[in-house]
Order: structure tokens, then C-alpha cells, then sequence
């Protein structure tokens, strides 16, 4: 009875063990590794609008991130940016038109605390993109990135916009008509 | 009399399809720079001040150039077709004769204006900036035009050559409008500043550049833009008047 | 100047493009008068013409039209019509067009009236409507001739007016003309075709390489010459 008692405790213990392991391993494993390399800062990024970034070239979507301070003690001159890659053409995408603000300054994190993140950002061309953002920290030498979002832009179809079209085909019609009518005219005339 | 030159003028214009191909032509470049503006997958997510920037540019810089060449053909013409000598054996005095000269190509300017109206109101549309858009665009158009036409009348008068006039009136053109073809951010230093300073189609499209991208509307905000293209048009009136006053010396068959 | 003479030319020179086109000019015309001017080609005929009209300054001389000098307005002078070897057509007006625009240059009153009295006179009214590029040398020479009558005026010049006509072309401008001068217009016609003036002008002077070689009706000229041919007077004369 004793004994069965025994492996049981045993088995219970080793299977929290197990379990805690496998809950905590990346955080720990994270927190290893910035604890494990000091040139990376502790901090975790993630992309929370990664379903809903998906659009029309032309539109302008917002771009929603969490950036945590792991560490107990707060982190200062935090600056996060955002990094984008066109995933046909393998070629990173220059973000003068997309966004006003690729840089965000955050400043401080509090010790353990959370921070919002938003881009504003205007789908300049479709395509099939791959973002994520990265985080530099003044006292650290590396920087830290989030896990990468994918996210499709659909062409804009849009085949007479502001009714230009009545305008770009109507006129030059309308003054050839007119010509045409006043040669005409003089032609019957002189004739 | 300058009426009678000008009401002659404006139909050779029309029933020669002097004016009508060129009308139609620039009808066509603005349909296509419309369209292409507004749908183009890139080029219509512009900013709808830099569109109406670009377009306001095309418009200008065509009606010049048509206005160059039609200045060019008109008094050049009156030589080589050696209709000169009977206009002048008329009771006509030259003034009446440029005048009226001068009214068909502002003529051929007001209808390419017209022409170009409903381009920009598409273009505009859904924005406050057409009113402004087009104020300035009838003013800077119609000041270079003057300006130039005045300037193209001195050359006709020395050359009394069609392809000699056309062909300097040409360089001088692309004299001034190569450099305004740089972006604002290119033309830094004292020698953009001159440049703007001297160069009137120059400081037509940096002036439009202040209107609509920068906002700035008043004509106090704009009033050394003014002042540069009113100076162009000042000296071209000088050269004129040179030209006319050697053209009587040499007399209308030349000696 | 006499009385009646409406054309006075004193000691005029004339030189450009290097070379001397007229050298001291002496000629007369009397009001009323059909005056021929001969030459051969670049003796000085048309720039002779233009020295009267206004059109180029004497380097020397006087020449007065109607009693008064010739200055750089008196070629716009309603008083005198010309009719110049240039080509000087809108070829894409109508007939009726071009007479409408330098007849109103002229600010001649009854526009209409005025044109269509002209049309009729040069033999166009029934090709009016048609464009100037339609129509043959003939008729274009016609309507020249209407234009430069269509301010009514004292004298006429005419540079070579059947230059390029067929005879019955030249049979109706010179019977036009003969009308004219009828009519107490005085006639100065310049040309190189002797027969032409001497059956058409009372008196005629004749130039040759800048200068007057004679100045008389045609008897005056076989006398002159000792010559009865036409062709050998005019030899006789400009060789």
C-alpha cells in the first residue's frame, strides 16, 4: 500500500514537472535566451491584428502590436519599426508611401508591463506580403523581432473612377464632331 | 483694325485645322493623363494635390507649346505666303496688325483652357481645389502664353522665317522648361533660387507647388513667382518693340 | 510739279543687295494718264513700283504721289491701289472672303454692295464662293486686281498684271483696265511686253539696268530708235 502510494506521488510529481516544463519552456526558454545572451534585449513582440490586415490596394488598415518587457526591471529607449517584404519578388518593400511612421518611439517599459503598438499604413500595391516588427533597445547590441504575419493586398479594379471615363472619351469625340461638322459645313458652302 | 486681322486669323485657325488638330491632340494627352492618374494602380494613389500638380503642369507646358507654334506661323507666315507687302499697302498700322496677331493665339489659349476645364474637375473631384486649381492655372497660363507669343512675335519680325522662328523659339522653350521639370527637393542653393527667379515657367510650377501642395493660396504668398514671370513678359515686350522698330528700318520687302 | 502731273519722280537712286536697281530716275505722269513702264526683267520695274507706293526709301531723291511726298504712310494711303508680282493670297479663303477682308481694311461703306460690285467687275461672281485654292492663275490674277481696286483709288500700279495669263486672260484684265482708266483713274503699268503697253498706254518710259533710256508715246520711240518692229525697239533700247 505504501508502495503504491509512493509511485503514485511520484508519477503526479514527474507529470507536473512535465507539463510546467512544457507550458514555461519558451518563456523560459526566451528569458533564458535573453537572460542566456545579454545582447538581446528581454522583451516580447507580437502582431495582434495579423487577421484583419488583409485588403484592397488604397486602403489604409492599422497595424496592432504588443510589446512586453519580460524583465522585472523596466527597459528605456525602446524604439520599435516595422519591416516588410514582398513574398513574390523576395525584395523588402520601401516604406516611404505605406507608412507617415515606420519608427515608433515607446520610450520606457515598465518592469513586466505591456505596451500597445499601431501603424497607420496605406496599401500602396497589391501583392503578398510578410510583416513583422522589430524592436531596438539603446543598451542592447541586438535587436528582437516578432513572429512574422502574412497578409495578401487585391488589386485595386476600379475601371472609371471619379467618372473620368465620359470625360476621356467624350471629349475628343465631341471636338472632332464639332470640326468635322463645321468643315463640313463650309465644304457644302463653297461647293 | 486689329479686329479684322484677328477675326481673319481665327479662321484660317479653324478651316485650315490648324488649331482643331492641335486642340484635339492636347484633348487626347489629357484624357489619357486623367485616366491613367485615376486608375493606374500606383499613380492614382497620389496624393489628389500632387495629381492636380502633375496635371496643371501638362496642361500649361501643351498650351505653351502650342501657342509657340502658333505664334511662330502667324506674322512668318504673312511673309512667306508674301501676303505682307498687300497688308501693308492697306491703311493697317503694325500695332493693329500684332494686336491682332496676338489675340489668336490668346484665342487658341482660352479654348485650349476650355478644353481642359472638365479634365480637372474629374480630377479634383470630392476636393475644394478646383476653384483655386483653376484660378491660378488661367493666370500662369495666360502670362507665360502672353509672355512667350510677345517674345516669338520679336523673333518673326528679325527672322521673318517660319523654321528659324519655330526652331529658336523651340530652344528657348525647353531652355526654360527643362529645368522646371526637377523636383522642388532637387533645386536647392542659390543657383535654383536664380533660376526660379529668371526662368518663368520655372516659377509658374513652383508657384502651383505652393498653391496646392503647400497651401499657401494668396497671391501675397506668391507674389515673387508673379513678379518673375511678369519681368519675363516685361523684357519680351522690349524686344519687341527692338524688333518692330528694325523691321520698319529694313521695311516689309527686306533691303 | 505741273498741275495734272499726280506721279513726280526727281534724281532718285536706289541700291540694295549690293547692287544698283535704280540710278537716278527722272519720270513724270499726268492725271488721268494709261503710263507704260518697260524693262526687261531686273531692270528696276517693281522696285521702282515700291519706291512710289512707299514700300522702300530712296537713298537719294524725292518722289511726290498727288502733290505730297512719299512717306512710310503713304502707302496706306486710300489714294492709290497696287497690284504686285507677289503671290499675296489666302488660298483657303473664298473669293468673296478675301475681297470682304481688304475691303473692310479700307473702311470702304456699303461693304456688301462693294464687293459684289468688284466680283462682278473682274468677271468672279459666279466662282465667289469657292476657295482661292480652286481657283486658275487667271481668275486669281482677277481677284488681285479687284482687291487692289477696291478702294476706288486715284492711281493704280501694276506690276506685271497678265504675267502668266492666257491672251483671252490678258484680253479681260486689259479691257478692265481701258474701262478704268476711261473713268479718269490714272494707270501706271509696269511690264516687259512691249506689244501689251504699246497697244494699251498713251505715253510709257522705259528703263534698262536701273535707268531711263526713253520717255515718249511709240512714235517717239521709233523715232528715237530709228526702228519700226516693236521687238527691235525694245532691243534697241535695253541692250
Amino acid at each position: 500500500m505504501k508502495d503504491k502510494l509512493l509511485k503514485t506521488k511520484y508519477f503526479f510529481t514527474i507529470s507536473a514537472a512535465v507539463i510546467s516544463f512544457a507550458v514555461f519552456a519558451p518563456n523560459i526558454s526566451s528569458a533564458q535566451t535573453a537572460a542566456g545572451d545579454p545582447a538581446m534585449p528581454p522583451i516580447i513582440l507580437e502582431i495582434s491584428s495579423s487577421r484583419t490586415l488583409s485588403g484592397t490596394a488604397g486602403d489604409f488598415v492599422e497595424v496592432h502590436g504588443d510589446i512586453k518587457n519580460a524583465a522585472s526591471k523596466p527597459i528605456t529607449d525602446v524604439t520599435a519599426y516595422l519591416s516588410l517584404v514582398d513574398t513574390k519578388t523576395h525584395m523588402p518593400v520601401d516604406l516611404e508611401d505605406w507608412s507617415v511612421e515606420k519608427g515608433l518611439f515607446v520610450g520606457t517599459i515598465g518592469g513586466a508591463a505591456t505596451l500597445p503598438l499601431d501603424w497607420k499604413i496605406h496599401f500602396v500595391t497589391s501583392g503578398d506580403y510578410a510583416l513583422s516588427i522589430l524592436a531596438v533597445v539603446k543598451d542592447y547590441d541586438k535587436p528582437i523581432g516578432s513572429a512574422i504575419t502574412y497578409f495578401h493586398v487585391a488589386p485595386k479594379q476600379n475601371l472609371n473612377p471619379g467618372a473620368v471615363l465620359p470625360v476621356a472619351l467624350g471629349e475628343p469625340i465631341f471636338l472632332a464632331m464639332f470640326f468635322l461638322a463645321f468643315k463640313y459645313r463650309r465644304d457644302k458652302k463653297s461647293a | 483694325m486689329h479686329k479684322l486681322i484677328w477675326k481673319k486669323d481665327i479662321l484660317a485657325e479653324i478651316y485650315t485645322w490648324k488649331s482643331a488638330l492641335w486642340l484635339l491632340l492636347t484633348a487626347l494627352i489629357y484624357s489619357v493623363t486623367c485616366y491613367l492618374l485615376l486608375t493606374n494602380k500606383e499613380l492614382s494613389l497620389l496624393d489628389q494635390t500632387e495629381m492636380l500638380w502633375l496635371l496643371g503642369k501638362i496642361i500649361i507646358g501643351a498650351s505653351l507649346l502650342v501657342a509657340i507654334i502658333d505664334a511662330s506661323s502667324l506674322i512668318t507666315t504673312e511673309f512667306e505666303q508674301e501676303t505682307i507687302e498687300d497688308l501693308f499697302l492697306s491703311p493697317l498700322p503694325v500695332r493693329d496688325f500684332i494686336l491682332g496677331k496676338f489675340l489668336t493665339v490668346m484665342s487658341v489659349w482660352a479654348l485650349m483652357y476650355a478644353v481642359a476645364v472638365p479634365y480637372v474637375l474629374v480630377s479634383s473631384a470630392g476636393s475644394n481645389l478646383s476653384a483655386v486649381f483653376l484660378a491660378y492655372a488661367a493666370l500662369y497660363g495666360t502670362l507665360l502664353i502672353a509672355g512667350f507669343t510677345v517674345l516669338v512675335f520679336g523673333l518673326s519680325f528679325l527672322y521673318r522665317s517660319f523654321k528659324n522662328t519655330l526652331t529658336t523659339s523651340l530652344v528657348l522653350f525647353l531652355a526654360a522648361g527643362i529645368p522646371a521639370l526637377f523636383a522642388a527637393t532637387l533645386k536647392t542653393g542659390i543657383v535654383a533660387s536664380v533660376i526660379t527667379a529668371i526662368n518663368p515657367l520655372d516659377a509658374a510650377f513652383a508657384s502651383l507647388d505652393n498653391v496646392l501642395v503647400d497651401y499657401h493660396a494668396s497671391l501675397s504668398a506668391n507674389w515673387p513667382y508673379l513678379l518673375s514671370i511678369l519681368g519675363f513678359s516685361a523684357a519680351a515686350g522690349v524686344f519687341l518693340f527692338v524688333s518692330v522698330r528694325i523691321f520698319e528700318k529694313r521695311g516689309v520687302i527686306k533691303e | 510739279m505741273q498741275s495734272n502731273e499726280i506721279i513726280k519722280m526727281n534724281g532718285v537712286n536706289k541700291s540694295y543687295g549690293g547692287r544698283q536697281a535704280v540710278r537716278d530716275l527722272n519720270l513724270s505722269v499726268a492725271k488721268g494718264e494709261f503710263f507704260g513702264f518697260l524693262g526687261p526683267n531686273g531692270a528696276g520695274k517693281t522696285t521702282t513700283i515700291r519706291l512710289m507706293t512707299g514700300i522702300l526709301k530712296p537713298d537719294t531723291g524725292e518722289i511726290e504721289i498727288s502733290g505730297k511726298p512719299v512717306s512710310e504712310k503713304s502707302h496706306r494711303s486710300d489714294k492709290i491701289g497696287v497690284l504686285s508680282e507677289s503671290k499675296g493670297l489666302y488660298e483657303w479663303m473664298t473669293g468673296r472672303e478675301f475681297l470682304r477682308f481688304f475691303v473692310s481694311l479700307y473702311g470702304v461703306k456699303n461693304l456688301n454692295g462693294r464687293i459684289d460690285e468688284l466680283l462682278a467687275a473682274v468677271g468672279l461672281a459666279d466662282r465667289a464662293d469657292s476657295p482661292v485654292l480652286s481657283y486658275s492663275r487667271g481668275m486669281k490674277q482677277r481677284l488681285k486686281l479687284a482687291r487692289a481696286i477696291a478702294n476706288d483709288p486715284e492711281i493704280l500700279f501694276l506690276d506685271e498684271p497678265t504675267l502668266g495669263l492666257d491672251p483671252q486672260g490678258q484680253e479681260d484684265i486689259q479691257r478692265l483696265l481701258k474701262k478704268m482708266n476711261d473713268k479718269g483713274m490714272t494707270i501706271f503699268y509696269s511690264s516687259h511686253l512691249l506689244h501689251e503697253v504699246s497697244r494699251l498706254c498713251n505715253r510709257m518710259a522705259v528703263i534698262a539696268d536701273g535707268a531711263l533710256v526713253a520717255d515718249g508715246t511709240l512714235e517717239d520711240l521709233r523715232r528715237q530708235t530709228k526702228k519700226e518692229d516693236l521687238r527691235d525697239i525694245f532691243l534697241a533700247l535695253t541692250k
